[in-house]
């Protein structure tokens, strides 16, 4: 695991020590060598037993989870060019180093092998994280964005923190490779439902549950679209990665601990799909998106069935690339005419027809098509949860029309339609622009042709 | 002050201590206290006016009360055990008086009052060694009698002190203030864990002492004492601006900083004797120390404040003022997280 983290460590001399026209250049091509290394990590022999060392270790669950990690470093570098242009050079390499520290310590946490080291680590994240919303967002609200992205998390990850020592004087070691051998069924008592509650609310806050998700929308929103793009793509998958590794200790409480979970996210993804469709600012909209997508991984998780694993890895790595792809699709709106109300830039079609090419593949994919990535997810998830109890059907069938209501919805608006008067003079799109794009939709149209990699560790 | 007479009374301050952690007789640390007081109330009054006046007379009262205290849990000692050596107290009174006595003297609540009044009214550089230096001798005291605290009266002033360092210290401008009202929170979370694991609490003073040491540094660099100084930062370091934001969060004890650890290990030790709840309501409780620390870190780094134009060209002179050992400082206070492995060699 070192050669990744390494040369991830290398990457912020990189940036200080280039000339000023090519740190762009340089970080952005290292960041994609780099990311061809972490694609090793995905040839898994299906018998789960690839550990690298004594901290580190990757399994079928965690090498996609760090492929998308390594695979947005550059695309985020490259999305940051245009806001960043006028800032002073070192500001710039300040936000680039900003980066690079919340890739490195996202892929520790994705490699982790021992429950404390994820631990710190997952907090870590929430630093440089914190950094960029509030020092490089565009608006007065991003101070209370990165107060609720900040607090909210913590209060849920002290318990975590508790629990986990607990857990250590219990077993005897956190080290996940060993403790899968040493589970004992955790008995039903109220300091066992606590030990629970403790565990999971940490990655709940994280996914978000619905009931908790008041950060997410702030945050999204007020990030720069680097910001935007890390948090949306992979932060919320450190939560479902988090859960998965943690429910593996706490059966059978999840039997009937997961019940309030399951409720409000059965209910929440349908509150947050329906509040889509009433969204005036395009970033808001796909920051609910963002929760009710998750909303069906927790669903997922909760379930603890081989299928519904399958479906939430497949769901998260198809959800991070779609998602990140819509915030640079809004970002290169925001770009142009510096605000984020949809109707201001209507009929795009007409002016950027190649950028309302990829507006549609985004909303399609985004609205689950088949055959992509994230119609296997979804699918595998509503059937899951179809055989865990047949009434979800309903719900999930409402949420799924939904999803495309608001998904055509974004799609018609910004792009269909005669355009608004006053856009005529935007910039044609740039290269850079529709290279975001193309590596954004190439792994998730090719990972149709072969989704084994991305089903997880129960294939 | 003319440097001879500065000199004799920071030896004087460094010898009481000292003599307080060295010695093994009760009169002696007893007079180890009493000259750190006496000798420390010059510091306290280097610049004279009404309110360093009245934050010395509430210092020395505060102080003077609590070594009385301490001699009379002494004498109560020498009465039971018939012996003035530094060892495990056996009557319960004497114990109680003296964890009293020693926690007056920490500022931990509910004895805490005196501590923002005091720093409020006393230069930067006083208000750092009363918060750093004055620790260390009623601690060590603490860490020779701790088989014989109890542990009830201990944790619940640890408690308290958590909560009152969080919510004192949300409505303040002041930085001596907050700065008091964090030594308090840390204080209490010292005092937590000393009667399980004292080596813990010796960990959580030696880097409360390295951040605290930083912070006040910081900000005499810059001579500001209120958080709208403080933000006008930017303008003159900005390298400076950068550093005051790791401090303060790894004050706030957010991981991978090396605030964190102490966190972590009194946690753990706390855990390991079968407490859930205090454990999770200090941590919590932290949380609002956090905000503070936050609220300071959003003026000074992470918003530009505006400020007048005369400001803008600060950046332009060299500073003379000097940083003795401030590039160490920084880095033992926020890079040491992943140096755990080594506290092994504690035991």
């Amino acid at each position: 695991m070192l050669k990744i983290i390494i040369p991830t460590i290398m990457l912020i001399p990189l940036t200080w020590m280039s000339k000023p026209n090519m740190i762009w250049i340089n970080t952005t091509t290292y960041g994609l060598l780099i990311s061809l290394i972490s694609l090793f990590y995905l040839n898994q022999p299906n018998d789960n037993t690839l550990n690298s060392s004594l901290m580190f270790f990757s399994d079928s669950l965690s090498a996609p989870l760090l492929a998308l990690t390594t695979w947005l470093l550059p695309l985020m570098l490259m999305a940051s060019q245009h806001h960043l242009s006028k800032e002073p050079l070192t500001r710039k390499k300040l936000y680039i180093s900003m980066l690079i520290l919340l890739q490195l310590f996202l892929i520790m946490t994705f490699t982790a092998s021992e429950l404390i080291f994820f631990y710190i680590l997952f907090e870590a994240t929430l630093i440089p994280t914190l950094i960029i919303i509030t020092r490089w967002g565009n608006q007065t609200e991003r101070l209370n964005a990165g107060l609720y992205f900040l607090f909210y998390t913590l209060m849920g990850s002290l318990p975590l923190l508790v629990a986990l020592l607990y857990i250590h004087n219990f077993m005897g070691s956190l080290n996940f490779l060993m403790i899968q051998y040493w589970i004992q069924p955790l008995p039903n008592s109220w300091s066992n439902i606590f030990l629970w509650l403790a565990c999971m609310m940490a990655f709940m806050v994280k996914m978000p549950l619905y009931g908790l998700h008041l950060w997410l929308p702030k945050a999204h929103v007020e990030a720069p679209i680097a910001g935007s793009m890390v948090l949306a793509a992979v932060l919320l998958k450190l939560g479902g990665y988090g859960m998965m590794r943690i429910t593996t200790l706490l059966n059978p409480l999840t039997n009937f601990m997961a019940y309030p979970f399951m409720m409000l996210s059965l209910w929440g993804m349908i509150m947050t799909s329906s509040i889509c469709l009433r969204q005036t600012d395009l970033k808001s909209l796909i920051a609910y998106s963002s929760v009710s997508h998750m909303a069906l991984v927790i669903v997922a998780v909760l379930i603890q069935t081989p299928w519904s694993y399958m479906g939430a890895t497949a769901l998260m790595i198809a959800h991070g690339l779609t998602s990140s792809m819509l915030f640079c699709l809004a970002n290169s709106n925001y770009e142009r005419i510096h605000s984020r109300t949809m109707i201001l830039a209507r009929g795009l079609q007409t002016l950027l027809p190649l950028m309302a090419a990829w507006w549609l593949l985004a909303s399609l994919t985004n609205l689950a098509l088949p055959p992509t990535i994230n119609l296997i997810g979804e699918l595998f998830v509503v059937m899951s949860s179809f055989s865990w109890s047949n009434i979800t059907i309903i719900l999930m069938g409402i949420n799924i029309t939904i999803t495309a209501l608001y998904s055509l919805y974004m799609l018609i608006t910004t792009q269909r339609g005669k355009y608004s008067h006053h856009i005529k003079n935007i910039k044609p799109s740039f290269t850079r622009e529709n290279a975001l794009m193309t590596l954004h939709l190439l792994p998730l149209l090719l990972l149709s042709l072969n989704p084994k990699i991305i089903l997880g560790p129960l294939y | 002050m003319k440097p001879p007479i500065l000199i004799i009374i920071m030896a004087t301050i460094m010898t009481g201590t000292m003599i307080v952690m060295l010695s093994s007789h009760w009169l002696l640390i007893w007079i180890g206290f009493e000259m750190n007081m006496l000798a420390i109330i010059p510091i306290l009054m280097k610049k004279y006016n009404p309110r360093a006046m009245e934050a010395s007379t509430k210092y020395f009262l505060t102080q003077a009360t609590a070594s009385m205290l301490l001699m009379m849990g002494v004498t109560i000692n020498l009465l039971y055990s018939g012996q003035w050596v530094v060892s495990k107290i056996s009557n319960p009174i004497a114990s109680i008086m003296m964890t009293t006595a020693l926690t007056m003297k920490l500022g931990l609540s509910p004895f805490h009052f005196w501590v923002p009044e005091v720093t409020q009214g006393i230069t930067l550089m006083s208000g750092m060694i009363l918060l750093t230096w004055q620790k260390i001798a009623p601690m060590s005291i603490l860490y020779q009698i701790s088989p014989s605290i109890n542990t009830n009266l201990l944790m619940l002033m640890a408690l308290t002190s958590v909560l009152v360092g969080g919510w004192g210290g949300l409505n303040q401008t002041q930085l001596r203030k907050i700065m008091a009202y964090s030594s308090i929170a840390h204080m209490g979370w010292m005092a937590a864990i000393i009667t399980y694991n004292p080596t813990m609490m010796v960990l959580n003073l030696t880097l409360y002492i390295l951040m605290t040491l930083s912070t006040f540094m910081l900000f005499m660099l810059n001579s500001s004492t209120t958080t709208l100084s403080l933000s006008h930062m930017w303008n003159k370091f900005p390298l400076i601006t950068s550093m005051i934001l790791i401090l303060m969060l790894s004050l706030g004890g957010l991981p991978p900083l090396s605030g964190f650890i102490p966190k972590w290990m009194i946690i753990q030790e706390l855990t390991k004797n079968n407490m859930i709840i205090i454990p999770t309501l200090m941590a919590i409780t932290a949380l609002l120390n956090l905000y503070f620390y936050l609220r300071l870190t959003y003026s000074t780094a992470l918003t530009m404040f505006p400020s007048t134009n005369n400001m803008k060209m600060k950046w332009q002179f060299e500073y003379t003022k000097k940083a003795t050992l401030l590039p160490p400082l920084i880095i033992t206070s926020t890079m040491l997280l992943p140096l755990t492995p080594m506290l092994s060699v504690l035991d």
